[in-house]
């Protein structure tokens, strides 16, 4: 019996080639759609979970009271302490430390980005997998190096001539390479090429002053030890070593510990530098796997419908012939399973081949564990809901048939059954019409937020990094030389660009009587000249003050209003920085508000004062030839660095990449939202196939009564348009709810204007009017008599 | 065999209400070759549904072999029907998409016989029709005629008591017409009942008796010689 289903099953697909293609086709693309976000959501939520020790594992944070994510980083003695004070209940306590380096040996040399100080236990406590080497000996002494499987063949071919290499580090130490660790997976937060013991910066000046922020500390809590109980007595153990400096500079912050497993969805600061994901956008991900499959669902049990209708003479001598409902039921459940069957094998099929692409997409490397469960599971899963699902209603549809008006072929799909399904494509336009209104409203946000006066000047700016000691050594000759040139029109040496690093410290301000949070920036003179800012009271810094480096400061017009001031009373107020300075400074110049951080945040106050913290060369070239001058940057950067290779990137790329994880979203969503257009459209073509077979004989009689072409034109897409229009008027409210709560994440929000909401109904009933005339049009075409007769 | 007394049914739209068949009552027994007549709109198609098993009387009493059926439901039906009776169809009625062989054995399906014995006797049926060289053909690569002998095979594979026929030479000419109703009169003397509607005179004469319908009532039998 199951043979004879398969076979029958099989020439009703093969007998309607075109309906079996959108009939599959459809659903494929449903289904490739919602294993990509499958594959997507599984790398999420897979997250370090292949770290052996993990549920002991924890990040120590620091938290403020008024700052809504915590600080990662602590400094070097935190971690000594922490073992020190809870012996019984932290059994591991270990550094790790963002750098970067430079790697020689020969004649060859390499910048590594990704390089990690780390304590000696960093590869007991994490279980990155090595090569070579032991877990507790390869970072034992401060002259051991450890490389990625990636970064030792990159250096010597293959890992076992890495092994027991010298190698220099920063021109300075010579190092040995003890131990090669198979590459980073993607789904880990932390992520490396190289570690080296940080047991070689220990000694150094910076590594042991408590308030500094240097490094992350990990801990490996003790089994029985409770991660929640240790928290609350960080308080009394943050005063025993900070209690001095908090009161001295006002701070106030106690230790928090976060699980491994949700590091990676804390909400962080941008200026942590392990991988972060946003739960939201998962969510958003899944709702819209879950609304594409619902459509590609709908579309399958319309199809399936109308198709089962020209089946009635068949269903009607199998009940003559003695089969009862179930065996019918079970027919047709079947032929879906297995229609589910095929697209599934041929999403797989289109998954892998797009498997690169779609990398590219989500911006880093995703693999699908074809040799592990979950995978398997999702695809039964699908295979028995959807087969299911969509199989049952024309199931239990057709079987409910009496024989006698089956094989008369008299079955009418009846009023309450064209509602049904009438109700389906309304729910299937609806979605349709809300991706496209989030499309364009994500869209037009990007583009107002690409658009909007930053108030500062951001093109044909390069910002080249202080990073390594050279160039930090001979930041002031680098910094001469490029004035000297001819298409550099200026050059300032700053501790953060735009978009870039700005710490928080607190000031005293004359007449203030509690202390002051504000962003700040180091910067030298020609800071306010670079960025092409305004000064709206007062002056900028100028050389003819010799005073100005020890003793002004600059605000932004923020920061004034925050303080009580207006742009002028501001003038000549004192402040001081209660990290940075000894003695207060004079503020001698407000500029005008410009958007320093990502326009997700608000403005925020500004100092921006003249004493030491530099981290990048802001270069504003001449307008003219872009190639020569950056020629020109690399001379002399490799005149002061000579090793290190040139590095730089524009002012307006980087916006670009403070916007990357949207503008990712934005073309996610678009892609997706067109994919649900194409599916619902293929499902509307089975429907306006279907009708206009249907009304053959009411369009014969028409056109012999005298109707026109375009009145019968009319009267099919009319009805075929009218779901599609309550979809419409369903979609728009939820649309508009959606979006505006989705804005509410950006500072700068562009209007959702009428227009919005337009131009998704068109473009939707654009589409759809296409869809329907193909087959309208042939119907209303096609001569009167040919389909008399066929009556 | 059967014997159905005082049968009614009733069709019903949302406000005429026509009588198909109105307290009719009649007999047919083991063995017999029965042709039912009339014009169109008298009743005969109802009368072979009901008598098929394929509807269910408003009213009166319809016995099958002993035993009253007239409010068995659907799957108790079905299960008496698939063992005891075949159907010929006037438009052939097989599956577009199954071969010869594979509409033949269909029945055999589905009261469950193996599948070497369905084989068997599929064949043997296919033989005794003259089409077994037609087996794995397509109905649509056949002609009328042997359309209509496909669907009789079909009708008798599981060797029914009864097989109703309506209009069985409706679509064939009358040479092709004529090789059905000599198979017809073939299975009949081998002990096969048959209940024959039909419009044609020149067919029913093959028949031992033709009730003669209208507006749902018998209006005269004829026993032919």
């Amino acid at each position: 019996m199951i043979k004879n289903y398969i076979k029958i099953a099989w020439r009703n697909l093969y007998k309607s080639k075109m309906f079996s293609l959108i009939h599959v086709f459809g659903l494929t693309i449903g289904i490739t759609v919602c294993m990509m976000i499958f594959v997507y959501i599984m790398n999420e939520f897979s997250m370090d979970n292949f770290h052996k020790k993990g549920k002991q594992i924890y990040r120590v944070m620091r938290a403020f009271p008024d700052m809504k994510e915590g600080i990662p980083y602590l400094s070097g003695p935190y971690a000594l302490a922490l073992l020190n004070d809870f012996p019984g209940d932290i059994k591991r306590a270990v550094r790790v430390q963002g750098s970067q380096g430079l790697i020689s040996f020969g004649d060859q040399s390499f910048v590594e980005k990704k390089l990690y100080n780390a304590d000696a236990d960093f590869f007991n406590l994490f279980s990155f997998k090595l090569l070579k080497g032991d877990a507790s000996q390869v970072l034992k002494d401060p002259s051991n190096i450890v490389l990625s499987e990636t970064t030792a063949k990159k250096y010597f071919g293959s890992i076992d001539k890495a092994m027991g290499q010298t190698l220099t580090l920063n021109k300075q130490k010579q190092m040995k390479v003890t131990g090669i660790s198979r590459d980073v997976p993607a789904n880990s937060h932390l992520n490396f090429d190289v570690v080296v013991p940080i047991s070689n910066y220990t000694k150094e000046d910076y590594f042991n002053v408590w308030i500094n922020n240097a490094m992350y500390t990990y801990v490996q809590l003790d089994e029985h030890s409770n991660a929640a109980q240790l928290e609350k007595k960080f308080p009394q153990f943050v005063k025993k070593y900070m209690g001095e400096d908090m009161a001295k500079f006002g701070f106030k912050f106690t230790l928090t510990l976060t699980p491994l497993k949700d590091i990676y969805f804390e909400p962080s600061s941008a200026f942590d530098g392990v991988k972060h994901g946003d739960k939201t956008v998962v969510y958003i991900f899944i709702s819209i796997a879950a609304l594409i499959l619902l459509i590609a669902c709908i579309n399958f049990t319309n199809l399936s419908t109308i198709r089962a209708v020209e089946r009635s003479k068949e269903v009607g001598l199998r009940k003559v012939l003695g089969a009862l409902k179930n065996h019918l039921v079970l027919q047709f459940i079947g032929e879906s399973m297995l229609l589910t069957i095929i697209s599934c094998a041929l999403s797989v099929g289109i998954l892998m081949a797009a498997m690169p692409w779609y990398r590219e997409l989500l911006g880093y490397h995703v693999s699908v564990s074809w040799n592990s469960a979950p995978i398997y599971l999702f695809l039964i899963g699908v295979i028995l809901v959807i087969g299911f699902l969509a199989g049952s209603y024309p199931a239990f549809f057709l079987s409910a048939f009496s024989p006698i008006q089956a094989l008369k072929g008299k079955l009418r799909l009846g009023k309450s059954g064209a509602f049904f399904r009438q109700s389906l494509v309304v729910v299937q336009f609806s979605i349709t019409v809300l991706l496209i209104i989030g499309t364009i409203v994500i869209m037009k946000q990007m583009s107002f937020v690409k658009g909007k006066e930053l108030g500062y000047d951001k093109e044909q700016v390069v910002i080249v990094p202080i990073d390594n000691d050279d160039i930090y050594n001979h930041m002031g000759v680098f910094k001469k030389e490029l004035e000297n040139k001819a298409g550099v029109a200026s050059v300032s040496l700053m501790s953060g660009e735009p978009g870039g690093y700005y710490d928080r410290h607190l000031f005293d301000v004359e007449g203030q009587h509690d202390r002051f949070p504000s962003r700040t920036e180091f910067a030298d003179f020609e800071f306010v000249k670079t960025l092409g800012l305004k000064i709206v009271a007062g002056r900028d810094f100028s050389p003819q003050f010799v005073s100005d480096s020890a003793e002004a400061v600059l605000i932004n017009e923020t920061a004034a209003k925050k303080l009580g001031f207006t742009a002028q009373q501001a003038i000549g107020k004192q402040i001081k920085n209660t990290v940075r300075d000894d003695k207060p400074r004079r503020v001698v110049g407000v500029v005008k508000d410009y958007n320093f951080l990502s326009l997700k945040e608000n403005l925020d106050a500004l100092i921006i004062s003249p004493a030491m913290d530099r981290r990048v060369a802001v270069i504003k070239l001449k307008a003219g030839d872009l190639k020569n001058s950056l020629a020109t940057i690399k001379d002399v950067y490799s005149e002061v660095a000579p090793v290190y290779p040139f590095n730089y990137s524009f002012l307006d790329q980087k916006f670009d990449t403070t916007y990357k994880t949207d503008i990712r979203q934005q073309t996610m969503l678009a892609i997706f939202s067109g994919l649900a257009i194409f599916i619902a459209c293929l499902g509307l073509f089975g429907l306006a196939s279907f009708t206009a077979v249907k009304r053959t004989k009411e369009i014969g009689v028409r056109k012999v009564l005298g109707s026109s072409v375009p009145n019968i034109l009319l009267l099919l897409s009319g009805d075929l348009l009218k779901p599609v229009a309550v979809a419409t008027a369903i979609a728009i409210p939820l649309g508009y709810y959606f979006m505006n709560a989705w804005l509410q994440n950006f500072a700068y929000k562009t209007p959702l204007q009428w227009w919005v909401f337009a131009a998704a109904a068109l473009i939707t009933f654009g589409i759809a009017l296409l869809t329907i005339s193909v087959k309208s049009l042939n119907a209303a075409l096609a001569n009167p008599v040919r389909s008399l007769r066929s009556e | 065999m059967i014997k159905i007394t005082n049968l009614e049914k009733f069709y019903r739209t949302e406000e005429v209400e026509t009588i198909a068949l109105n307290k009719l009552s009649m007999e047919v027994n083991t063995g017999e070759f029965v042709a039912i007549m009339g014009p169109s709109g008298c009743g005969k198609s109802t009368l072979l549904n009901i008598l098929g098993m394929l509807d269910d009387p408003d009213a009166g009493s319809y016995v099958f072999n002993g035993t009253e059926i007239a409010h068995f439901n659907e799957r108790k039906r079905a299960d008496l029907r698939k063992h005891n009776i075949g159907f010929v169809f006037q438009s052939f009625n097989l599956i577009d998409e199954l071969t010869v062989f594979e509409n033949v054995e269909l029945p055999l399906i589905y009261t469950g016989v193996s599948s070497a014995d369905r084989v068997k006797r599929v064949e043997e049926v296919l033989d005794k029709m003259q089409i077994m060289h037609r087996r794995n053909h397509y109905p649509q690569q056949l002609s009328g005629g042997q359309q209509q002998r496909v669907a009789i095979a079909r009708a008798v594979v599981n060797k029914p008591k009864l097989i109703l026929a309506d209009e069985p030479t409706g679509n064939l000419d009358s040479s092709n017409g004529n090789e059905v109703m000599e198979l017809l009169t073939d299975l009949n003397e081998q002990g096969t009942t048959i209940i024959m509607v039909t419009h044609s005179e020149h067919d029913a004469r093959y028949s031992h008796r033709i009730i003669r319908l209208l507006d749902g009532q018998t209006v005269m039998e004829n026993i032919m010689v």
